[in-house]
């Protein structure tokens, strides 16, 4: 049985928490985040959810709170954005070294100096080698289903890894839609109680975290790097199992593709660009255009194999990111290429940076990110460089 | 080196020991076990009566 | 009345550990396991500590430590309260085990934070007044004049005063112990488990090589350190200030021994010029005098909850 309500993401964010029996919420408010931290705080206090609520005094102390609690065994969940994140850096990598499942909902907002509270990527995707599982959400319907399947995919024993949960912020998180939500009981049934893979017991003292020689920590990180690995197998299947169970939407588990089989192009994002995206490839279709949209979800573990395959029968790749790496490139095209490096086939491939600080990225300006690549195409200018979208000069 | 002549079984030294290196016996006597002793001579310091010799290992 | 021969025999710090000869925080952490028994958690972030637990695979601590990161002891601690009692686990008590370091410095503002909140839990600064496990760098808790090896002309600054940075938070019980004497320290501990709520213990541990000292003195340096007033046993349960009796003696100007005696055993303090001894003098005189008038007062209204 599903039932229909209208929220904004954030709200969502926090619902799917409940939904989820987290048991132990640390959170510090940072806009554009503070919806969820709030949402949560009238759940646990009206009783409607079974939590301890930890108002921390700082987002690295949210992340340490998140450790303690789920190393004594209870589900976890938190919250944040941009500087938040960056200030819970460090524990970013404990989380993950003590091999802990916490999810945490990451309301993408850009980086300051200068202040800014909108939009882009800047903030979750330099965080991509700390060992988190990162999914970009497109819809407030996919938050709500990410953030479950997060907890179903993070607690398997095989791989015991934390993620986050990311969605660009007021574009969803205070963009009333409505979505479709499962019955209690069953997302129970999806969702069975946390069952850790390692445990603080007095019954059984050890000491966790502990220095360790070069003769043993190699092998920590190799068993880290296999459990994201393993990962990627795990999330398209539960993302399967979770589709078919609640009739819900699928998202095609790493990389939702849309007309990739035939396009000559294709455009490659993540998050909300993704499904803009969409519908400029309806449009230029039409025109003619053989294009179609790879909106990448999975961003780690990184789906190389998928993206292969996507990339298999298209000529060229427009990748847009919502992000750069000073002194380099987007982070996406980077990562996309270097997939793509040992196939036979090389593509043409155009880095296109847009939407920084919650610059809007309309349909327009999607298509003609698609015309330029196709130009490049025909007439091989206009290959090297990257190309920053809608830049004032 | 515990001289046991001189012991008032006061565990001062089992009290102060850093290391846990001195053993209380069941009749209250302190055992030192020198496989773990670090050789920091707190017990020999805070002995009231100096019953405790601190002796090079050779 | 502390028997300290009631003390239990079970040793659950393990012999082999990696301390440094004559180390007082190692000897704290002993009597600290004495009195709190297995039933405890405790949470340790980087110091001399978990150094002293040993390298993986084995550990010297017979309890379960969680160790993490340096700024979060007070913010993980209250996570594992939490974790604790949303799994209806109630008879297991959550320690903080933090140096100077991790609480005075890069530590107070999660310690800060757990307080505030009234985090059910007990706090324990062990403190050789400097950074020791990266080496012996000044902390806000090295006294003034003493020699670390970022201060090698001696620290300008104060001691940091945590125990009445915790009074600030009105929280239960604070207290101030060193294991020169046991009894107090048991005692204190004693009533520290038994009550609810943020509960904050502040122990000085001499230290050897931070403090240049001869290892058989750590403990011979903690009582002279009471004795000249440069460390004052006291206690603040629900507000009210009362200074412990091993300290009662030291307020007395004529039974006070003079800081010299301390001062001199210590090769940190050995730059020292005669006026800055006088200074140091007149500065503990004052902070006697002080403490003389605020004992039996009150140092915040009654916690009423």
């Amino acid at each position: 049985m599903l039932k229909t309500i209208v929220e904004t993401g954030n709200h969502i964010a926090g619902l799917a928490a409940l939904a989820a029996r987290a048991q132990v919420v640390a959170a510090y408010p940072i806009t554009p985040q503070t919806q969820i931290v709030e949402e949560i705080a009238e759940l646990v206090d009206s009783g409607k959810m079974n939590a301890e609520y930890i108002c921390v005094e700082s987002e690295h102390s949210a992340m340490s709170a998140c450790i303690g609690a789920s190393t004594v065994g209870a589900r976890t969940f938190t919250a944040t954005s941009a500087h938040g994140l960056a200030y819970m850096h460090e524990m970013l990598h404990w989380a993950s070294g003590a091999r802990l499942p916490i999810v945490m909902a990451v309301v993408n907002r850009a980086m300051g100096p200068p202040w800014t509270i909108w939009a882009d990527h800047g903030d979750s995707l330099p965080q991509r080698d700390t060992g988190w599982v990162q999914i970009y959400c497109a819809s407030n319907q996919e938050i709500f289903d990410s953030i479950i399947q997060a907890y179903r995919v993070c607690e398997d024993q095989r791989v015991l890894m934390p993620a986050m949960i990311c969605l660009e912020g007021f574009i969803l998180s205070h963009t009333s839609t409505p979505i479709k939500i499962p019955d209690q009981k069953e997302i129970d049934d999806f969702l069975p109680p946390f069952k850790p893979g390692w445990i603080l017991d007095v019954e059984n003292p050890v000491s966790h975290g502990n220095i360790v020689s070069p003769e043993y920590y190699m092998e920590l990180r190799y068993y880290m790097h296999e459990a994201l690995e393993k990962a990627k197998q795990l999330i398209p299947k539960v993302a399967r199992e979770y589709s078919e169970k609640f009739d819900l939407p699928n998202y095609g588990g790493l990389i939702e593709e849309y007309m990739c089989d035939d396009a000559d192009v294709i455009l490659i994002s993540m998050g909300t660009i993704g499904s803009e995206a969409k519908l400029a490839v309806k449009k230029l279709r039409d025109e003619g255009y053989k294009v179609g949209s790879a909106r990448i979800r999975v961003f780690r573990p990184f789906p190389r194999e998928a993206v292969r395959e996507m990339a298999t029968r298209a000529k060229a790749l427009a990748i847009i990111d919502r992000d750069i790496s000073f002194g380099m490139e987007g982070i996406l095209f980077t990562e996309v290429r270097s997939t793509l490096f040992d196939l036979p086939k090389k593509h043409l491939t155009k880095n296109f940076i847009a939407g920084l600080g919650g610059r809007d990225v309309t349909q327009s300006d999607i298509e003609d990110v698609a015309k330029k690549t196709f130009r490049i195409l025909e007439t091989g200018v206009g290959v090297e460089g990257i190309e920053w979208v809608n830049l004032r000069r | 080196m515990i001289d046991m002549k001189k012991c008032t079984k006061c565990l001062l030294c089992w009290v102060f020991c850093p290391e846990a290196v001195v053993e209380r016996m069941e009749d209250d006597t302190p055992k030192i076990d020198y496989d773990f002793c670090k050789g920091c001579g707190i017990c020999a310091k805070e002995c009231k009566v100096k019953a405790i010799l601190m002796i090079r290992e050779e | 009345m502390v028997m300290l021969k009631e003390l239990p025999k079970e040793e659950l710090v393990l012999q082999g550990n990696a301390s440094c000869a004559g180390c007082a925080a190692s000897l704290a952490l002993r009597l600290t396991l004495k009195v709190m028994g297995s039933k405890t958690i405790f949470v340790v972030p980087a110091c001399c500590t978990s150094i002293i637990q040993g390298q993986f695979p084995s550990s010297s601590l017979n309890i379960p430590v969680l160790n993490i990161a340096f700024a979060t002891t007070g913010a993980t601690a209250s996570g594992v309260v939490a974790g604790l009692r949303m799994r209806g686990i109630k008879d297991v008590t959550v320690i903080g085990w933090a140096g100077d370091g991790g609480t005075v410095d890069i530590g107070i503002q999660a310690l800060s934070g757990a307080a505030e909140r009234r985090t059910d839990f007990i706090y324990i600064c062990y403190d050789n007044e400097a950074y020791g496990n990266t080496g012996m760098q000044r902390s806000g808790a090295t006294p003034i004049g003493a020699w670390t090896t970022t201060t090698p002309t001696g620290k300008r600054e104060n001691k940091k005063d945590m125990a009445f940075i915790m009074a600030a938070h009105r929280i239960p019980y604070i207290a101030t112990a060193v294991p020169s004497y046991p009894a107090d320290f048991i005692e204190k501990l004693e009533k520290a488990k038994k009550i609810k709520g943020t509960r904050y213990l502040h122990v000085l541990t001499p230290c050897p090589p931070g403090w240049r000292s001869d290892a058989d003195l750590s403990i011979e340096l903690g009582r002279l350190a009471v004795q000249t007033g440069m460390w004052v046993l006291f206690e603040m349960e629900n507000g009210v200030f009362s200074i412990s009796s091993p300290s009662r003696l030291a307020l007395d100007k004529t039974k006070r021994k003079p800081v010299e005696e301390y001062l001199k055993l210590q090769g940190r303090f050995r730059h020292l010029t005669t006026e800055e001894v006088v200074q140091l003098q007149k500065a503990v005189d004052a902070t006697l005098d002080y403490y003389t008038k605020l004992n039996g007062q009150r140092i915040f209204p009654q916690i009423t909850d």
